[in-house]
């Protein structure tokens, strides 16, 4: 019997994607056996950009509409970046109400990844639950900012907006009614004999490969290795707030998703100690100079390990701005776990990993 | 698995999440983050705000009949253009005078149309601010 | 942050010799533009577990030099070498172009960006 293999596109419009990926599947039968991608699809020069035309001022808010599910991430590990460059301190309150919107970003982050999963599995149901949901932290961070997406909460020297207690008080409770909703998606996502067909010990990394590819985020997470930028990093106090890290060993799509849900409980609990004990303080401090020097800043965006290099020279037009982003350095992992996979599957496993393509390409 | 069911045929019954817009506005918070106004009596004529709107919403271009303002030695006029604003809020924090010259509402602005020639009439009152400030380092050197 | 200077010619050795994969994570290959003429490759390392471990290895070099490929060690570092080809027109061993730049499109846009 010859051994043929046939070719099957995935993308770049697919229906269980979001953005604009394209996959080259060589498939021996049903299988998987070669793997090519392009992920520029959407890319704008962002880096260019931020040398050419903003000051540095304004790419804070350049860098945020990269994407829009981690926008926050974006802003605030810029503007570390350029608070280091410049030898400013921020006071603690300010680094609080950071930590606090970035743990609201990754929840519902998650949240839209636990949906499209559960959608590309084909449970529709779940997938109009979870977005229904899903609504509550998105009015929580309205609460919070001002705006649903593009929060343009961060700027150099502080945050744009206080919190009173009111606000606070509105928040808590809104978190606790979250909580009981997650604790209803882990029953449905560990005990659904359904879900469990499509996800338990399909799209595995192991931890050898994990480490081999540089997994980063939930995907290496779940695969048990121990990485975390929350952990390496100090400029935001996660160890005072109750920081875990949540680690997997099967590494396939249900132990991604139950670290997600792991980390969605960790993170609500983490937003709750922030409100509680939320320190007085000013919400801005000016700051002044220009920045000068190279810094690097990492942080953990809701798809993994975002990394930004500034280099500045003691003019208004930065260096060079370079992002690394989560998905981007992930592409290699993504495509050798697609290997010896059913091609039927392929759906399900990439969303899986939650890819977010707009800052790949950026 | 049994409770799903019981969740799923339940959904049947209880109302939708969805809101019947637009029959029936949505619901906005009170401090929404919403366009920038101005009030030309306040305003100094420092340009701050200009300089750090990030995205350029805001301009101050020359005009024939200037304002009354005596602050306004230039003759400038205020431009803004909400289309292009990302509402951020930076002018309102540069401003000298906040909440008296410039602030921030809580409005929506509407869908523009056409007709109305957003981009054009923007883009041709970008060109009068850049040949003013061009004749102006001109005349200088 | 840690910056060591490493001559091109020597990268792979340095690198092999330095990189294991259960202490380090390779984060990602940068490329500086000094000035016209010259390029700052970066291969940039942080260790697991560590607090803000991170260490740089860098290399000065022109923009026609060919700049070795480290995908035997690190196979992840494919994705940001095709990024290094795209954004600075540099070549890198066995890297081809078109991560992102299509041929009508750009190109180089990143080197020398003082332009």
């Amino acid at each position: 019997m010859s051994k043929k293999t046939i070719n099957i596109p995935l993308g770049s419009q697919h229906i269980s994607l979001l953005e604009p990926v394209r996959f080259k599947f060589e498939c021996e039968n049903e299988t998987i056996v070669g793997v090519d991608s392009d992920v520029g699809f959407v890319h704008r020069g962002v880096e260019r950009a931020c040398t050419t035309k903003f000051k540095y001022d304004a790419i804070g808010y350049v860098v945020a509409r990269i994407c829009g599910l981690c926008a926050i991430t974006h802003s605030l590990s810029y503007t570390v970046a350029i608070e280091k460059l410049m030898d400013a301190q921020v006071n603690s309150k300010i680094q609080y109400l950071r930590t606090l919107l970035l743990e609201l970003d990754r929840i519902h982050s998650h949240m839209l990844c636990l949906s499209h999963t559960a959608e590309s599995a084909g449970f529709e149901a779940m997938f109009m639950r979870i977005m229904g949901d899903r609504e509550d932290i998105m009015e929580i961070q309205e609460l919070l900012t001002g705006n649903r997406i593009q929060f343009d909460y961060i700027s150099i020297g502080g945050v744009n907006r206080d919190i009173d207690s009111q606000r606070a008080k509105e928040i808590t409770l809104r978190l606790r009614e979250l909580e009981k909703k997650i604790y209803g998606y882990i029953e449905e996502f560990e005990n659904n004999w359904s879900l469990s067909l499509k996800y338990k010990g399909i799209g595995r990394l192991s931890l050898d490969e994990a480490y081999k590819f540089n997994a980063i985020g939930p995907l290496a997470r779940a695969s048990g290795l121990a990485i975390d930028v929350r952990n390496e990093i100090d400029y935001l106090p996660y160890k005072e707030i109750g920081f875990e890290m949540q680690l997997h060993t099967d590494g396939d799509i249900h132990a991604r998703n139950s670290v997600r849900l792991a980390e969605i409980l960790n993170s609500i609990a983490m937003c709750r100690n922030i409100l509680e004990g939320l320190p007085d303080g000013d919400i801005f401090t000016k700051i002044k100079g220009k920045p000068t020097g190279e810094v690097l800043v990492r942080y953990e965006a809701p798809r993994g390990e975002l990394m930004y290099y500034v280099k500045g020279n003691k003019t208004a037009m930065l260096d060079r701005v370079r992002i690394k982003t989560p998905t981007f350095a992930s592409i290699p992992a993504f495509s050798h776990i697609f290997m010896g996979e059913n091609y039927a599957d392929a759906p399900a496993i990439l969303a899986s990993f939650d890819p977010c393509l707009s800052c790949t390409a950026k | 698995m049994l409770r799903s069911l019981y969740l799923a045929l339940k959904n049947l019954f209880s109302k939708p999440q969805t809101i019947d817009y637009p029959l029936t506005p949505i619901p906005k918070d009170k401090e929404y983050r919403g366009l920038i106004e101005y009030s030309e009596e306040d305003c100094i004529y420092c340009l701050k705000c200009e300089k750090a709107c990030p995205p350029g919403a805001i301009l101050f271009a020359p005009t024939p009949n200037p304002s009354e303002n005596e602050k306004n030695k230039k003759g400038l006029e205020y431009n803004y253009n909400p289309y292009l604003c990302i509402y951020c809020g930076e002018c309102v924090r540069a401003c000298p005078k906040p909440e008296e010259a410039l602030w921030q509402s809580n409005k929506k602005q509407e869908v523009a149309l056409k007709e109305q020639e957003v981009n054009e009439k923007w883009f041709a009152l970008e060109k009068k601010h850049q040949a003013f400030y061009q004749a102006k380092r001109e005349s200088k050197s | 942050m840690q910056k060591i200077e490493i001559k091109i010619t020597k990268v792979r050795e340095e690198i092999a010799s330095f990189y294991e994969p259960k202490v380090w994570h390779f984060l990602t290959l940068n490329g500086v533009a000094l000035d016209e003429e010259t390029l700052e490759v970066q291969w940039i390392f942080s260790r697991y577990e560590a607090l803000d471990d991170v260490v740089i290895y860098f290399s000065k070099i022109s923009y026609d030099t060919l700049i070795p490929s480290i995908v035997e060690l690190i196979p992840s570092a494919i994705i940001s070498q095709r990024e290094l080809v795209d954004m600075f027109g540099v070549p890198v061993e066995g890297t081809e172009k078109g991560l992102y730049l299509d041929e009508d499109s750009m190109q180089k846009p990143l080197a020398g960006c003082k332009l």
